[in-house]
Formats: structure tokens, C-alpha cells, sequence
């Protein structure tokens, strides 16, 4: 039996794709949130010097992992929400990278001080980035028939893209507007059990 | 018998982690590479309409894969190049996301238009954000005595990090002299056979 404990700020932001996993998977874990303040203790124990970072606790050994996407790859096989089989398992961090993507193109626009850049930044997000990937994942569910990107149904990408659709806040309406499929898959996922059950549950935070 | 083509434009790029796990397993492959003029009919190829992209050809039926850092996982994985276990795979991931950190912050400062912020991106990268990651990746490598990342010896993110270090042109070197372990990491990946033919038989191209 493993133990897992998550380190993140208290904040959604890119440590909800694990928590999601985890809540999808019905798998209990320590979802520790430091405060700010606290930062400069907890980096000396992360494996990367920062933040989010899983410990796993495994036959008698303590297991550390840094960088999200790299422990929603790794949690998300545990549990089964990793897609079936290699080429499959290729396929949905295919999908993965693509969200991704488009968090750090978010990111890069919510940082930028620049507020001319910035609004550059923020109209070419939301005017081509967005909606051309948008439309590319609209069209691999329409393909594949499961209502989910890959054919053998929910994997973490589904739950990784749900999570990013969050991000856009008032926005997000209009965004699938004209996808779907997507739409579809956003409530099918947001409506499962156990994602419903931590969406009401879980800390209300800004970001 | 699989039979692999990857598809890129005449560079290293986002491809060379590609082609250098291709080399470092004695694998054959079709380097197909396209001037810009033909991306556009590429691209209408490409499982997400982005390049690099790989097709895979096994028993009768192709798979497509994008997504650069997806193609290298999925390959290192069928290779053995990907680590040794769960655990180790996800520790190897987890650096490839920080070497990816680098390349992306290259990309970055190169296709910087505004001059001012492209002296000031690159300041801080040659003195924070380079020197912080190559010495978190040091310390891995000291510390797990293999002479590579990983403690089971070479995986694919060490050919990605000679990779890397390749695009910082001539401040490799003086870089290089503030991190022994990482410079003999280099020295012994790029002697490596496999690599070292591939290294003078690869088309020399600007990036």
C-alpha cells in the first residue's frame, strides 16, 4: 500500500490536475497547502526546489517527485487513467502535452507586465492558440467514439483539459461555443461521482 | 518489425532528442526532413497539425504521434531507454521537464523581437535560471553514481541534455567549467559510439 502526500501552495493552479487524478482514482492522499510564507522551508525538501512535489511512500522507502505533468503521468498510470496500452498511453500524453501548452501560454499572459504585450498576448491566446487546439481535441473525440479523447474512455488528459477550461474563468462559455463535443466531455467528467464530489469539496481558491 | 518515420523541417530542433534516441539505440528510421514551403501539405498529415511528428508503422496498421516530448518518451520506453521501473521513469520524466524548461526559455530570448527584453531574458538566464537548473541535475548525477541522471545508467534525458547544451554554442564551455559532473556527462555521451556516429553523419544545419 502506497502513501502518497502532495506539497502545493494553496491554490489550484498546477498542482488540481493531480488532485483530480487522485479524486478520479477514489485514492486517498495528504493534500498539503503551505502558505507563502512557509515557501522557503518546504523548497529545501522538494526534489526540484519547487512546487507542486509528491512524496510517495513505497515498501519502506520515501519516493519524491517534482514537475506536474510528470507526477499526473505518474500517479494517472497507478491508477489506471493513463490509457490502454503503449500506443494509447502515447496517444493521451499527446493530449497532455497539447493542454499543457496551452497553460503556459495562459501563464505566459497572466504574468506579462507589459500591458500592451500583455493584451497582444491575451488576444492572440484567445483568438488563434485557444480555439486551434480547441478544435484540434473536439475532433479526436468526435473520431474516437468513447466521448472522451481516446477510445478506451476516461484518461487523466480528459481530467487535465477539464481543468484547464477552468482556468478560463467567464470566458469559457464562449470558448466551446462552437465545440461540442468538448462541452459534452467537460460536463460528462465534471458530472462523474467522485470529480463532483471534490469540486464541491475541495478549498475555494482564487487561482 | 516496426517500421518508424519521423517527420521535421531540415533542423535539430524539437526533433534532435528524436533522432539521437534513434542513434543511441542502433534503431533505423526515415529522417524525413521538408523546407517551409512544404509544411503546409505536412501539416495536414500531422495528428495535431504541429511537427515534429512520428508514424509508426507495426503489423499492418500505422500510428501517428505529436508532440515532441511524447514521441521521445514512447520511444526511450520501447528502446529501453526510459529507466529502470515505475519510479525511475517518472524520475527520468521529471528532468526532461526541466530540460525542457531550458529549451523552452532558449526559444524564448531567440524569437525575442524587442531587443531591451531580449538582453534582459537572457541575463537572467545565463546567471539564474541556467546555473539553478544544470546544478539541481549536477547534484542528481553526484549523487546516484552511474555518471548519468539516472542511477541505472543512460536513459534518454541524458541525450536530451547534451542536446540542449549543444544550442548555447560557444558559452557551453565556459559554462561547462563550473560543472564537472555535467561536462563529463557530456564528454561520455557524445563518445558514445552510436552518438558520435550520428554526431558526424547528421546534416549540419543553423538551429
Amino acid at each position: 500500500m502506497a502513501e502518497y502526500k502532495l506539497y502545493y501552495f494553496n491554490a489550484k493552479a498546477r498542482a488540481e490536475i493531480i488532485r483530480l487524478i487522485f479524486a478520479a482514482a477514489g485514492q486517498k492522499y495528504e493534500d498539503i497547502r503551505f502558505e507563502r510564507e512557509q515557501w522557503p522551508e518546504y523548497k529545501q525538501k522538494a526534489p526540484l526546489g519547487q512546487a507542486p512535489f509528491l512524496e510517495v511512500e513505497l515498501n519502506g522507502n520515501t519516493f519524491k517527485l517534482g514537475q506536474s505533468v510528470t507526477i499526473a503521468r505518474y500517479v494517472a498510470r497507478k491508477f489506471n487513467l493513463a490509457g490502454k496500452g503503449d500506443e494509447e498511453q502515447a496517444e493521451v500524453e499527446m493530449y497532455g502535452d497539447q493542454v499543457s501548452d496551452l497553460l503556459n501560454e495562459l501563464v505566459k499572459v497572466h504574468f506579462e507586465k507589459d500591458e500592451t504585450r500583455q493584451n497582444e498576448l491575451r488576444k492572440k491566446f484567445h483568438e488563434e492558440i485557444l480555439p486551434n487546439t480547441l478544435k484540434t481535441l473536439d475532433g479526436k473525440i468526435a473520431h474516437n467514439g468513447s466521448g472522451y479523447l481516446v477510445a478506451s474512455g476516461l484518461t487523466w488528459a480528459d481530467l487535465f483539459l477539464v481543468n484547464i477550461l477552468e482556468w478560463l474563468g467567464d470566458k469559457k462559455e464562449a470558448a466551446l461555443a462552437n465545440f461540442s463535443n468538448l462541452k459534452s466531455l467537460d460536463e460528462k467528467v465534471r458530472s462523474h461521482p467522485r470529480i463532483a464530489e471534490w469540486l464541491e469539496k475541495r478549498p475555494k481558491t482564487e487561482m | 518489425m516496426a517500421e518508424y518515420k519521423l517527420h521535421y523541417f531540415n533542423a535539430r530542433g524539437r526533433a534532435e532528442v528524436i533522432r539521437l534516441i534513434f542513434a543511441a539505440a542502433g534503431q533505423k528510421y526515415e529522417d524525413i526532413r521538408f523546407e517551409r514551403e512544404q509544411w503546409p501539405e505536412y501539416k495536414l498529415k500531422a495528428p495535431l497539425g504541429q511537427a515534429p511528428f512520428l508514424e509508426i508503422t507495426q503489423k499492418g496498421k500505422t500510428f501517428q504521434l505529436g508532440q515532441s516530448m511524447t514521441i521521445a518518451r514512447y520511444l526511450a520506453r520501447r528502446f529501453g531507454l526510459a529507466g529502470k521501473g515505475p519510479e525511475e521513469e517518472a524520475e527520468v520524466e521529471m528532468y526532461g521537464d526541466q530540460i525542457t524548461d531550458i529549451l523552452n526559455e532558449i526559444i524564448k530570448i531567440h524569437f525575442e523581437k524587442d531587443e531591451a527584453r531580449k538582453a534582459e531574458s537572457a541575463k537572467k538566464f545565463f546567471e539564474e535560471t541556467l546555473p539553478n537548473i544544470l546544478r539541481t541535475l549536477q547534484s542528481k548525477i553526484e549523487k546516484n553514481g552511474s555518471g548519468f541522471l539516472a542511477a541505472s545508467g543512460l536513459t534518454w534525458v541524458d541525450l536530451y541534455l547534451v542536446d540542449v547544451l549543444g544550442w548555447l554554442g560557444e558559452k557551453k564551455e565556459h559554462l561547462m567549467a563550473n560543472f564537472e559532473h555535467i561536462k563529463a556527462l557530456d564528454t561520455k555521451v557524445t563518445n558514445h559510439s552510436k552518438i558520435a556516429e550520428w554526431l558526424a553523419k547528421r546534416p549540419q544545419t543553423p538551429m
